[in-house]
């Protein structure tokens, strides 16, 4: 069987890049802006302007750097004995994470998330199949900006029983996650069995706020797994060439790679991108259009050169209602992920340049995720499937209706979707002409009410409401809305 | 043709290809032949930058373009300013406005945007750059006097520092003498309103229509 892949770089293309970024990464260097950074870096022999606060980063501490990152990265169910395993070929769907608004299922309003509507996006995507690793998607309206990161995972934390992915918006972000991942799992689990992931954005071009080091670090140091995101705009704060944003992209990634290891050897981290298109007509940041299939797809296998997992922000759709644009977009995204073995195809139910979560998007994506996946599969051959005596026995004429190979093998080869309509037009029309919006509201409607979240267990419930009471004390934070 | 409005014809179309060599080189032969300097900033740069900024808006060029317009114009306005001011004479803009990332904020691509849209809109814009803290805000205001002051803010933390800039420009009793404009992904208008903003902007587009009401301008 062959498996189907898509290789949008050949070998020497890869190596070029690498070999490239690493001469940026010497001559040009980033800017940190993060003084313990600095001074690490320069400990163990970079090139550091202090007052720039610009490292140029010689080639052997990137290699060694390289060395230290660890080829697999799991991510565990809340449980602690369920796990997803970022490696190889293998597609996990992903729902976008820290968006500001929400697109109303029920009317298609796009206005700010509460508590209850991101209460909404964690059990839905804890009953879709197709949809492996829940996010902290929503930032909500009704809680304190100064602890609403922390509060996005809590709240999923006890509505949905999938890995997060999620980021802190504060210094205090990366601890505090720490003490409530603990509260669940215990301590000696917050890196041997890591439910969340935390998303590190570098800031192009070759560049790293102090926050985002400062979340790093503290990742590095409690070993919880990162994916690390450069997010080149084509033409924007990024060169307007596929190669070029690809390179510079890489680049971050490696100099990322270089501060968590040095942090601490070992820290997991997977290589994602948010790569964009910078539309020059309306100056907004694009994540539909193919370019960015192309440039994941390049990600992807640099990643595979590197040896680490991969992921990229493929899923997101830039239309701003849910149309048809809405479902094509990340129709090519989820084709390109799986095929082209980006482990974590990050963007469901995602829309409005990353601004916007709709349930309605989430629910198609994950057909359209199980589609894909189907995709990957390929066309298992062998004596069963190949069927030829079964060929022979019903003959020219003949029908395949009767058979026990066809409902064995029927359920088996294909991927059936939950919402996709294939019925007959006249069924269609008896049973109300629905379109894809209809049915889609309808099993959204159903799931809410019917699906239900495997509880935490009692003690650990109340040992992870004690770790959040903490944090909201510290912040003086005293009412908070209902989950 | 005169020699005068064929100079000022090139200078204008070097300011629309963005070249700022053929700018420079116009630039300095209009010192050079003693044409007024100011009417060249005028009639060409100005207007050139001008055309391409409402071309954008109408969807009919790229923003890059704009972009290369505003740093051609700029080339050829620091070439024109010396002789302008030894004439005794200044520039007139529509408005001035100060402009910068908050602090904690160091992203730069929609802070820039705006900055040349409004130059490209008939402003001058001082750019204070970005992580800029309310501090330096409510100096550059004492210093600089703008009509207008613009705040960009791309993260939910930032945000709240578009409130203490806010707050410090009002502390240093500065705050009935500018109007506050505020922009960025994650800021809305009722943000705007809550932290006593004048107006903000949702997108680069808005941003510009945004600064002509202000100033009373058809858009």
């Amino acid at each position: 069987m062959a498996r189907p892949r898509i290789e949008v770089l050949s070998r020497d293309e890869v190596e070029e890049i690498h070999l490239r970024s690493l001469n940026i990464l010497n001559r040009v260097g980033v800017r940190i802006e993060h003084e313990e950074v600095l001074n690490m870096l320069r400990d163990i022999g970079a090139e550091v302007d202090l007052n720039k606060k610009i490292v140029r980063i010689p080639e052997h501490i990137v290699r060694e750097a390289l060395k230290r990152t660890p080829p697999i990265v799991r991510l565990y169910h809340r449980d602690g004995k369920n796990y997803v395993e970022l490696y190889g070929w293998s597609t996990y769907f992903v729902v976008g994470s820290a968006a500001y608004y929400y697109i109303d299922w029920r009317t298609g309003e796009i206005r700010r998330p509460m508590t209850r509507d991101l209460a909404d996006v964690a059990k839905l995507a804890d009953a879709l199949p197709n949809t492996h690793i829940m996010s902290t998607a929503l930032v909500p309206a009704d809680i304190p900006e100064i602890v609403a990161d922390r509060w996005r995972m809590y709240v999923v934390l006890k509505r949905c029983s999938k890995p997060i992915d999620t980021g802190a918006f504060t210094i205090e972000g990366v601890p505090d996650a720490a003490k409530l991942m603990k509260a669940v799992v215990g301590e000696e689990n917050v890196s041997r069995k890591p439910f969340m992931i935390f998303a590190i954005c570098s800031s192009p071009p070759l560049k790293w706020s102090s926050l985002t080091v400062q979340n790093l670090m503290d990742c590095a140091k409690y070993g919880i797994p990162v994916h690390i995101i450069p997010m080149p705009q084509t033409g924007g704060t990024a060169p307007a060439t596929l190669a070029g944003a690809v390179l510079q992209a890489n680049a971050e990634f490696l100099s990322g790679v270089v501060i968590a290891q040095f942090t601490k050897p070992g820290t997991p981290i997977v290589y994602s991108g948010s790569p964009t298109v910078f539309d020059q007509r309306f100056a907004t940041s694009c994540t539909g259009y193919i370019e960015v299939g192309l440039m994941s797809a390049a990600f992807s296998h640099l990643a595979k050169f590197y040896g680490v997992p991969s992921a990229s922000y493929t899923m997101v759709s830039d239309a701003k209602t849910f149309d048809q644009q809405a479902t094509l977009e990340p129709a090519f995204g989820a084709l390109i992920s799986v095929l082209s073995g980006i482990n974590m195809a990050i963007g469901s139910g995602m829309m409005l340049e990353e601004n916007g979560i709709s349930l309605l998007k989430l629910v198609i994506d994950d057909d359209i995720a199980g589609s894909a996946l189907r995709f990957a599969k390929g066309i298992q051959i062998d004596v069963e499937t190949l069927a030829d005596w079964l060929i022979e026995e019903v003959g020219p004429g003949g029908l395949f209706l009767k058979y026990r190979h066809t409902r064995e093998w029927w359920r088996k080869e294909h991927f059936i979707p939950k919402l996709l309509d294939k019925k007959t037009t006249d069924t269609w029309k008896k049973s109300g002409s629905k379109t894809l919006d209809t049915v889609a509201r309808e099993f959204i409607e159903k799931v809410l009410k019917e699906h239900s979240v495997e509880p935490l267990p009692p003690d650990i419930e109340k040992s992870l409401d004690n770790a959040m009471l903490e944090i909201l004390k510290k912040h003086k934070v005293e009412k908070v809305p209902e989950i | 043709m005169s020699v005068k409005e064929e100079l000022f014809k090139r200078l204008k179309e070097a300011v629309v290809n963005g070249d700022p060599e053929e700018v420079s080189k116009i630039a300095k032969k209009v010192v050079e032949v003693g044409i007024d300097p100011l009417e060249a900033v005028e009639k060409a740069l100005v207007v050139g930058v001008l055309e391409l900024g409402d071309k954008w808006v109408k969807g009919e060029a790229f923003i890059a373009d704009v972009v290369a317009a505003a740093d051609a114009m700029k080339v050829g306005l620091s070439i024109l300013k010396n002789e302008i001011v030894k004439r005794g004479r200044s520039i007139k803009y529509l408005g001035r406005i100060v402009i910068g990332t908050v602090e904690g904020d160091i992203h730069d691509i929609g802070k820039s945007i705006v900055a040349t849209l409004w130059e490209a809109s008939g402003f001058e814009v001082i750019d204070l750059g970005v992580d800029v803290p309310p501090k330096r805000f409510v100096e550059a205001v004492k210093q600089y006097k703008p009509d207008v002051v613009g705040m960009s803010a791309l993260l939910t933390t930032s945000m709240l520092k578009q409130r203490e800039t806010i707050e410090a420009i009002k502390q240093a009793g500065l705050r009935d003498k500018v109007k506050i404009v505020i922009g960025g992904a994650p800021t809305t208008e009722e943000w705007a309103k809550e932290i006593g903003a004048d107006g903000w902007a949702p997108d680069a587009f808005s941003a510009v229509q945004l600064i002509k009401r202000l100033f009373g301008i058809e858009g």
